[in-house]
Formats: C-alpha cells, sequence, structure tokens
C-alpha cells in the first residue's frame, strides 16, 4: 500500500455513499483503520460463474462459501462498503444510514413501517445492524403443515439443518447458554453467553415467578477475544452499527473470508435487472454504479436482496418469454410476504434498569415455540428483553403511547426506570401479503415496489396471546403502569418460497429456481414460513447448504442443466 | 496478524505461537535459576524449621500481593458499593506486610502479631467466601453458569484464607522442635504439602471455570488448569506418601508451577491488549480484560509447596 493513497482515502471526501470503496484490486480493511485488503476483480465481459445480488445473511454467506469452493463470483450490493472503526457514530439519528430507505408504497390493513427493523442498505446486508440474536428453527416448523397443521413444509430436513446451523454458529463465534433447554440436543455455543444486564434479569424473574424456562440469548458477538475483534464492550448500540468488530456481522466475518478466496464485491452497484437469452437461462446481471449502467456476464445469478428487493427484481426482469417476470411461473414472486410480530410490554421498575447497556435482547424465552398446549392460534413466539436507546424510546412514546410534550419529557426523566418484553412471533403466509411493483420510478429508474401486508385472524389472536403472557411475566418480574406496544413487525420473508412442486412454490430444496435452472433465490425469501425467531441464522444455515448442493451438483454436470430425476424427488 | 488467521475462525497465530514459546523459555530459566540457588539453601539441620518458616511467609506473601491487587481492581471496578468490600484490601495488605516481615525475620520463635494476622485472614477469607456465595446465588435462577461466570468469584477470598493458613503454619512451625516439626500436632511438612495441594486445587477450578468463560480462545489458556492440578496431585503424594530423599519430579514440576503463575502476568497483559482499544484504553481493558494479579497465586501456593516438599525431604518425621 502506499503511504500517500491511504492517507487520501481517509479523508472526508472519501464518502463510501457516494463513491464505490472496493475498486483498483481493493477492498476496504473492516479491521484496520485506513488500511485495505486485496480483492480480485472480474471485468464485464468475463463470464463469472455467479453473479450474487446482495451481499447480506444469504448473498455473503453464499459468496463467500462459492468462492471458497473455486468458483469466480461476483457479489453486489446497492449499499456502502463501511468501515466498521471509523463510520459508526454513536449517535442513532446519523446511524440510520445503515437502512434501506428508498422509496416504497406500503397498504394493506397493516402497512408496515420499512427500515430499521426490517432491511439494510450496506455490504453485509441488514446484519450489520441487526440485534445478533442467532436462534435456531424449532424442528417441527420444517414440517409445519404435516406435523403442526399450518402453513407449509419446508424440502429441507431439519436434521441436516442442524448441521448447517453448528456450521454458521462456528464461523459467528456465537455466545450462547451452556444448555438450550429447549428443542434436541445442540452442541456447545463457540463462546459463553455474555453478563446479563438488569432488563435482561427483569425477564429471567418473570419467567422464573410463572414457571417457564428462559435463558441467556445466543448471541452473536463475542464474549472473548476473536482474531481481530475484541470482546463486547456492551456499548449498546448494537442495532445501529457496531464500531469496535465485537458483532460478528457478514461484513466482518463471511467477506473477508470471501475476498480472500478470490470473490470480488462491488459497492453501491444497484442490479436492475437480470437478463435472459433464447433459451430461458440467466446470462447475467445489469446493475447501476458509478452513475452509469453496466452489465456483467455471469453463468449463474443468484438473488439475495430480500424479501422486497427479491421479488422486485425478478419482477423487472420480465421477458416477452417470462411476461410475468423470471422464475414466476406459479405467479408466487412476491406472494406469502412474511413479517413477524415484534409488540411489545413496557413498564416501570423502582429500581435503575439502565436497559441500553449492553446488547439489547440477552435473555429470552422460547417457551410458546415449544409449547403447543393453551394456545388458540396456529404458530408460536419468543420474546425476549429489550434495550432500545434514547431516539428510538422517545419515538416508541410519542408513536405508540401519544406522549407528547410535557408528558414526553416526564416520560422520559424514567428512561432509566423503563423496561421491556419483546415478542418475535410467527405471522401465517397469505398471498394476499405481497409485493408488486408501481408506476413510480426511483432513483434510478426503476419501478418503486408497493408492500401489501395484513394481518389475518390467527396472527391477531397471537397478538393478544403474546401481550398479556408477557405482561403478566413483567408484572410478575416487579414492574408497575405497564403499557402495550401493539404496532411494531420486524424482519421480511417469504416471496419466493421454496417447496417440492413448481406449480406451488418458486425454487426447490436447493434454492435453484424451477422455471430457470441457472437462477438462484438465497435469502429470506425462500422461506415457506417464518416461525417464531429471528432468521438470521436460519437464512446464513440455508446458504452453506446451498453452497455445499451447487458443489455436489457442480461435480455431478448437472449446474447447467436440472437432470430430469431431480424435478421428481 | 495475518488476515486468515482474523477471519477463519483459528485462535492462534505465528506471532502468539512464537510468544508461547519464548514464554515456556522464560519458565524454565526461572525454575533453573531457582534450582541453582536451592543447593546453597539446602537446610542446616539447626535453622531448618525457621528457613522453612520464612519459605511458607514468602509463599504466604505471595498469595496476599496477588489476594490485595486483585481484590483492588475487582472491587473497584464494583464501585465498593458495600463498605465491607474494603476488607480483603486491609487484610491483605496486613499479611503482606508481616509476611515481608516473616521472611527477614531468623529467630525460631512465633511472632504473636504476625500470627494474630494470619489467623484472622484465615478467617475473614473463609466469611469472605461465605458473601461471595450469597453474591452468586442471589440473582435469578439462583445458581447457574450465568451466576458462577459474572457472580463474586468463590476462589478470591479462598486465597487470602489460604494466605493465612500459610503463614499460621510458618508461625508454628518457627516454635517447634527444629528435628520433630508439628503444627497442630501434625508433622509440619505433611500438613503444609496438603494446604498447598488443596490450595492448588481450589485454584485451578477458579482459573478453569473462568478460562471455560473466556471459551479458551487461547491454547495457552490451558496451561493453568493442566500443570497445577499435576502439582497437587505431587504435593498430595507428598503429604500422604512414604519417606523419600528425593522427590525431584516433584520440585521441579512445583518449580514449573511457580514459573507459570508469574509468567501468566504476561499472558494476560496480552489479553488486556485483546480488548477493544488494547492497552491505550488500560483504564477500561485492565477491569474488563483477564485479572492481571490473579495468576501469581499459582506460584504462591507452588512455593509453599517447595517449602513443605524441603521439609519432608530433610526430615523424616516432618
Amino acid at each position: 500500500m502506499r503511504d500517500g493513497e491511504a492517507r487520501e482515502n481517509r479523508r472526508p471526501s472519501d464518502d463510501p455513499m457516494r463513491r464505490p470503496r472496493a475498486i483498483h484490486g481493493r477492498a476496504p480493511d473492516v479491521f484496520r483503520l485506513g488500511a485495505w485488503v486485496p480483492m480480485r476483480q472480474f471485468g464485464e465481459d468475463e463470464e463469472v460463474d455467479f453473479a450474487i445480488v446482495g451481499t447480506g445473511a444469504g448473498g455473503g454467506t453464499l459468496a463467500c462459501k462459492l468462492a471458497e469452493a473455486g468458483f469466480s463470483v461476483v457479489a453486489f450490493d446497492a449499499g456502502p462498503y463501511w468501515r466498521p472503526l471509523e463510520d459508526f457514530a454513536s449517535d442513532e439519528t446519523a446511524q440510520s444510514k445503515l437502512y434501506w430507505t428508498d422509496e416504497r408504497i406500503v397498504d394493506g390493513e397493516n402497512p408496515l413501517q420499512l427500515g430499521s427493523n426490517n432491511s439494510g442498505k450496506s455490504v453485509g446486508g441488514s446484519t450489520v445492524h441487526f440485534a445478533m440474536v442467532s436462534l435456531r428453527f424449532r424442528p417441527e416448523w420444517f414440517k409445519s403443515r404435516t406435523l403442526l397443521g399450518y402453513g407449509a413444509d419446508w424440502p429441507l430436513d431439519w436434521r441436516e439443518m442442524w448441521t448447517y446451523y453448528e456450521e454458521v454458529e462456528q464461523a459467528l463465534k456465537i455466545a450462547g447458554p451452556i444448555t438450550y433447554p429447549w428443542g434436541p440436543k445442540r452442541p456447545r455455543y463457540p463462546y459463553r453467553a455474555h453478563e446479563l444486564n438488569a432488563a435482561a434479569k427483569v425477564l429471567a424473574r418473570g419467567a422464573e415467578a410463572l414457571g417457564i424456562s428462559w435463558t441467556e440469548t445466543p448471541l452473536a458477538t463475542i464474549s472473548a477475544p476473536r482474531g481481530a475483534s475484541p470482546p463486547c464492550v456492551y456499548r449498546g448500540f448494537c442495532t445501529l452499527g457496531c464500531s469496535t468488530n465485537a458483532k460478528q456481522s457478514v461484513l466482518i466475518t463471511w467477506l473477508p473470508r470471501a475476498l480472500h478466496a478470490g470473490a470480488e464485491i462491488r459497492d453501491l452497484a444497484m442490479v436492475g435487472q437480470i437478463e435472459t437469452n433464447g433459451a430461458d437461462r440467466v446470462t447475467g446481471v445489469h446493475y447501476h454504479r458509478d452513475c452509469e449502467w453496466h452489465f456483467q456476464r455471469a453463468k449463474n445469478v443468484v438473488v439475495a436482496g430480500y424479501a422486497i428487493e427479491t421479488p422486485r427484481l425478478l419482477l423487472m426482469s420480465a421477458t416477452s418469454r417470462f411476461p410475468d417476470g423470471l422464475a414466476n411461473s406459479s405467479g408466487l414472486v412476491g406472494k406469502n410476504l412474511m413479517v413477524q410480530g415484534n409488540q411489545a410490554v413496557w413498564g416501570i421498575m423502582d429500581d435503575e434498569i439502565r436497559s441500553y447497556k449492553g446488547p439489547p435482547s440477552l435473555a429470552i424465552t422460547e417457551h410458546w415455540n415449544y409449547e403447543d398446549k393453551g394456545k388458540d392460534f396456529h404458530g408460536g413466539y419468543a420474546y425476549m428483553s429489550q434495550g432500545p436507546l434514547p431516539v428510538l424510546w422517545a419515538r416508541t412514546l410519542a408513536g405508540s403511547r401519544g406522549l407528547w410534550g410535557e408528558a414526553l419529557l416526564n416520560e422520559m426523566q424514567r428512561y432509566n426506570h423503563s423496561v421491556g418484553l419483546k415478542v418475535v412471533s410467527e405471522y401465517m403466509p397469505q398471498e394476499r401479503n405481497r409485493v408488486t411493483l408501481t408506476d413510480e420510478k426511483d432513483q434510478y429508474g426503476l419501478p418503486i415496489p408497493r408492500v401489501t401486508y395484513s394481518w389475518c385472524d390467527n396472527d391477531k389472536r397471537m397478538n393478544r396471546h403474546a401481550l398479556a403472557f408477557m405482561r403478566r411475566a413483567l408484572e410478575a418480574a416487579g414492574a408497575r403502569e405497564i403499557w402495550d406496544q401493539e404496532d411494531d413487525t420486524c424482519h421480511l420473508n417469504g416471496t419466493a418460497r421454496m417447496g417440492f412442486d413448481p406449480r406451488t412454490s418458486v425454487v426447490d430444496g436447493d434454492c435453484r429456481s424451477w422455471d430457470i435452472p441457472n437462477l438462484w433465490i438465497c435469502d429470506g425469501s425462500v422461506f415457506p414460513t417464518v416461525g417464531g425467531v429471528n432468521p438470521s441464522l436460519t437464512i446464513q444455515a440455508i446458504a452453506c447448504r446451498t453452497a455445499d448442493r451447487i458443489k455436489a451438483l457442480a461435480a455431478r454436470g448437472d449446474l447447467e442443466v436440472r437432470s430430469k430425476d431431480r424435478q421428481l424427488v | 496478524m495475518s488476515r486468515e488467521v482474523v477471519t477463519s475462525g483459528k485462535q492462534i497465530g505465528e506471532d502468539q505461537v512464537g510468544l508461547g514459546i519464548i514464554a515456556a523459555m522464560a519458565a524454565l530459566a526461572l525454575a533453573a535459576v531457582l534450582a541453582r540457588k536451592q543447593k546453597y539453601r539446602r537446610l542446616a539441620q539447626s535453622s531448618g524449621t525457621v528457613t522453612a518458616a520464612r519459605r511458607l511467609n514468602r509463599a504466604a506473601g505471595t498469595l496476599a500481593f496477588s489476594v490485595l491487587f486483585d481484590s483492588a481492581i475487582e472491587h473497584y471496578r464494583g464501585s465498593f458499593h458495600n463498605k465491607a468490600m474494603y476488607t480483603p484490601l486491609v487484610v491483605s495488605s496486613l499479611a503482606l506486610a508481616v509476611s515481608a516481615h516473616g521472611v527477614n525475620d531468623e529467630r525460631s520463635e512465633m511472632h504473636r502479631l504476625r500470627d494474630a494476622i494470619y489467623v484472622a485472614a484465615a478467617v475473614i477469607g473463609a466469611i469472605g467466601t461465605g458473601f461471595h456465595i450469597y453474591n452468586v446465588a442471589k440473582g435469578p435462577g439462583g445458581i447457574n453458569w450465568q451466576s458462577v461466570f459474572y457472580g463474586a468469584p468463590l476462589g478470591a477470598p479462598a486465597a487470602i484464607a489460604l494466605s493465612g493458613l500459610l503463614g499460621a503454619a510458618a508461625e508454628r512451625i518457627r516454635d517447634s522442635d527444629p528435628h520433630r516439626p508439628r503444627v497442630f500436632g501434625l508433622p509440619a511438612g505433611r500438613l503444609a504439602a496438603a494446604i498447598a495441594s488443596l490450595g492448588l486445587l481450589g485454584t485451578t477450578g477458579e482459573a478453569s471455570l473462568l478460562h471455560f468463560r473466556g471459551a479458551f480462545h487461547n491454547p495457552f489458556m490451558f496451561l493453568p488448569v493442566t500443570l497445577p492440578p499435576v502439582s497437587a496431585a505431587l504435593l498430595a503424594e507428598t503429604a500422604l506418601g512414604k519417606q523419600h530423599r528425593s522427590r525431584w519430579f516433584t520440585r521441579w514440576w512445583l518449580r514449573l508451577t511457580t514459573a507459570m503463575g508469574f509468567v501468566g502476568v504476561c499472558f494476560h497483559a496480552y489479553g488486556v491488549h485483546r480488548n477493544m482499544g488494547g492497552w491505550r484504553n488500560w483504564r477500561q481493558n485492565v477491569l474488563n480484560g483477564p485479572p492481571l494479579p490473579a495468576p501469581p497465586s499459582f506460584a504462591g501456593l507452588a512455593l509453599a509447596g517447595l517449602a513443605a516438599l524441603t521439609l519432608v525431604e530433610d526430615r523424616p518425621d516432618a
């Protein structure tokens, strides 16, 4: 590295939101101030093995695994390539730069609030600001239609997923409890659980009082040193970008590995269309970077833009041969959008809580994910302790509780005594919840997506159950003046579900499009059901599995053409 | 550190292996130095009990030193929110002071004040252990991994109790018949060996727990959970086994354990460096990182073991 160059790039003019950083054969070294790591680069005429659209939990993980398997990989992301040590201020408002806040139209009976809880526009995707909660699915959820009577079965076996969960937990050095109270035995988490903060102890006390199990939440932030990552300093800005690199996001785990293995990452590169040829194969992607459109040739395209951008790109890539969009012979692209419930109960404790200290969700109970009796609804939920930072807390009090003026000021005075429990619950897949295209255009000249969302009766019953139960738990822990926050949701899944049949799903269990054999989808879009846990660990596990399947298919020459017998599986 | 190490999940780079080899060589060198001096210190029959007692004073002082600085740092971190948290600072300071006095005292009789302070340290250490057990048990869920990882460490007050116990034994050995030293009516050398053995086991338990909490992320973290238990076993054999003129393996292993106790400070200093901001941020990281004064408690106990060993080797009836 030349000194002058490094200094030049450290100047404020190095604005990662305006100028790409991953250029000239190098990418930012996320672990060192102003440093770079070498990056292989591919020509646009060079037909790479895989063009991956998105570098989050799905795309970033897959880029790493495919590059390590020897494939040539270019991964595109519309967001900037952040340097966590330099770009992540302790400022809630400034850090909203991590969210995908491009224009979108939301409607339905319960329009979604898009941004912090469900999207990211960064290299590394929303894992750059996710809450690090790393949970496994309950095994029965992979067969929820057959075993539990709702939703749809997954074409994946839970035992196989158990091995991929372990791979991801090791890759992220998840800090979790010694024994997990629910579900089949799992291997020991690589790192030990973090110390509980006072807010987590409130959850624990409530659970003890109600006689249900609780545990430390398995988190993707390390509790002991790891390589260039120092252990968590409990700064509390976890959902706004970790400035110490304790958080094991895709940006600092899979992507450095991907670069080392020879993958190229193109930041500030918005893919607007997938090109197809007369043989109904994809041939590459059109992407917007540095104020102009480019085309990258590729033998395979993987779409990993999460549950809004993925169907949007497939729909935008419609041709005369695929008038309804790519991979959409089932008509299901964009349908079955699933979010998760994120309601909360909040109260006041006599003792100081200071819930903003440390990771926000240090304690959890999955009781209602694994207990099927006593429910008037399908699905399950987990709830966790919470640690809202001041601006978010003020917004919650104003938006959800209707406080303003002096009342809001007075309530903010009690910030240090506020405590809450927040749910992650399993909403049902419904075809009416969907992503479609509008006629309006965004800054790239691409059609703005419309996101339509409504709760079904089952979702509403679950909301009521969760709020009532969490209220009891908070009361039992000694909180008073308890109130319900009824409006919040989180995460995005569905819209390109995997399945057993081309007529009722978009991709097969290998995340491969039924219609176009060299088109893949690898993110939360492929979920047929969401489960009652945060989805990131499952998305990464699916990406690891997909990489292994692609390796196996390539080894037997099935990557170009889908063999007939595979369709019968 | 190379980029592969950063991201592959491997915890050890060439630099760390190099550091380990240097540390091991330093430990061997220290052990050799101790061994060479040992020849000149071979006990003359007359002053044997005094020398043994002074060595036990030295061991008790090393432990007190470890407790003083460890409790100072940890209780400062806990903001001394309970006034009782000043107690170990006072007690271990006094134990350190009287130990220094004892090391330089060549008289062959018990010193009343020293003895009183040592006995008080033993009693207060036991009470402190009770406090720490209460602290651990009062959290939600009672005693579980979370509370033993992050509650008050159970072994820390026990260390000052051990210091007091070794010191009290030292005072009684001074008072004993040099040809047949007895403490509480038991053979002095064997009793001291037994105390050191149990102390090493307890300290190993503490190190195991905290290194497990750190997920043994650095393989050198296995050293204090593998070397000391062997020392404990060898000392137990010394306490209970037949009389031998020379237990050279036990002696060398105890020297190794002593060296490990001191070199451990360097490893912990490296551990502090691996926290956010490293040593530049020492005011936070000395509190957050691995405790710098903790490893010498192994040295203190191993030194006590060496003193006991010499007594047993030199006096068939000790």
